[in-house]
């Protein structure tokens, strides 16, 4: 974290190897939160593309005194989330419409795939599915929390809403989560 | 105390975070077991949970940084031009440069390179081969002839200590003797021609008077040099 201030120092005064160092260390971390929320590989890699954007020209505004750079940044990523899934809203709506299909196809195939790795994958696959169902709200606490693991006050941070708040998105968020996948005929073991 | 499905859901978060205090776990335990709303919600929950913990990061393609730097910075080659002039800016590679070029203007202004009116042909190998070897007997000149200087300088004054040692009372001789008759204002019985020339002889009268104080011996020695 004091890497990270001093990094971001180093950044200010010009020092381009610093802001290299900063891109390595947090890109891989900025693309999961981008890929879990959209669910889409290419529209992660634009998105964290863009992130790192805003944060290299905001980075003049970012205080270590307020938290850590990763929480910074994780806020950033946050608003640029929220604000591609406004943009995206109405093409999503024609979407999911289509979605239907691949669930029956994800139950059926589930039957047919005996390797357990196989099964993972696709376990994992359907989770993905699950998650970009969630509305954003509670999509962005159940990544900041079970995927991210970051504490209830960081979230709190990078969401700007009350700890309770967090909670609750948090759980509401699981619960909503259980019941698509049993929707989609996913069942605990 | 019995707990409502509305309780329950509620505090699910921390039941699964281990939060719960003894008494409110024996609570929501005894209402999951009991409800059959709840048991299927909690299981659910629990294994959402674990399937997203056994979720892996997903890697970014290796191109993501490079456009991401590019996208930031600009291309590879502008960032590394950028990240050498960076490099210029240490003072040790200031320090010899700074070095480095003060000891080529001191060659060139050495080897008698003309800084006002500079011209590519003097930098030629050739010219400052020339200008540096005629500097250098010019140099080597003018040492020769201040040794030669130092040397009858030397000399000459061990010629006056010896004529010391030799001969004291040339000493007290050249100690320059006030004239009692002679009033301030009136000369000897020379007449100048003019006031100046009074002037300018009385000035060498003094110059000479303090050097025969100062070396004595001087005058007996070109005295000596004379009478051959």
């Amino acid at each position: 974290m004091e890497q990270d201030a001093q990094l971001v120092q180093q950044c200010l005064q010009g020092d381009g190897s610093a802001w290299e160092e900063l891109v390595r260390r947090h890109t891989r971390r900025i693309f999961n939160i981008c890929y879990r929320f959209t669910g889409n590989r290419t529209e992660a890699e634009d998105l964290s593309q863009d992130v790192f954007l805003r944060v290299y020209r905001t980075l003049g505004s970012y205080r270590s005194a307020h938290g850590g750079f990763a929480t910074w940044a994780t806020s950033v990523t946050r608003n640029l989330l929220i604000d591609h899934y406004r943009r995206t809203k109405r093409d999503r709506i024609t979407d999911s419409l289509d979605d239907a299909m691949p669930v029956v196809e994800n139950k059926e195939s589930s039957a047919r795939r005996p390797d357990q790795q196989a099964l993972l994958g696709e376990l994992s696959g359907q989770v993905q599915t699950a998650l970009t169902r969630l509305s954003p709200e509670l999509r962005e606490a159940v990544i900041l929390r079970d995927l991210q693991q970051l504490e209830y006050a960081e979230i709190q941070q990078v969401l700007a809403v009350p700890e309770g708040t967090v909670k609750s998105r948090i759980n509401r968020g699981r619960i909503e989560l259980a019941r698509i996948l049993q929707q989609m005929g996913v069942r605990p073991a | 105390m019995t707990w409502t499905c509305e309780q329950t859901e509620a505090r699910l978060c921390d039941y699964l975070d281990g939060l719960l205090q003894p008494s409110e776990q024996i609570a929501f335990d005894h209402h999951v077991n009991a409800c059959a709303r709840c048991t299927p919600l909690v299981a659910g929950v629990s294994h959402v949970l674990g399937s997203l913990q056994k979720l892996e990061q997903v890697e970014p393609s290796p191109q993501l940084i490079n456009s991401i730097l590019t996208a930031t910075q600009g291309p590879q080659t502008w960032r590394n031009a950028k990240r050498w002039l960076r490099g210029l800016q240490s003072p040790r590679f200031v320090y010899s440069a700074v070095s480095v070029a003060a000891t080529i203007v001191l060659l060139l202004t050495a080897t008698g390179f003309n800084w006002r009116k500079p011209k590519l042909a003097d930098l030629a190998p050739a010219a400052i081969y020339r200008s540096a070897d005629s500097k250098a007997h010019v140099v080597y000149g003018r040492s020769i002839k201040f040794v030669s200087d130092l040397r009858v300088v030397y000399e000459i004054q061990q010629a006056i200590n010896e004529n010391q040692q030799q001969n004291p009372a040339i000493r007290e001789q050249t100690i320059p003797q006030p004239s009692p008759q002679k009033e301030p204002g009136r000369t000897d019985n020379t007449n100048p021609s003019s006031p100046k020339q009074q002037n300018r002889a009385d000035g060498i009268g003094r110059t000479l008077e303090i050097l025969a104080c100062e070396l004595p011996v001087l005058s007996g020695s070109l005295m000596e040099r004379r009478t051959p």
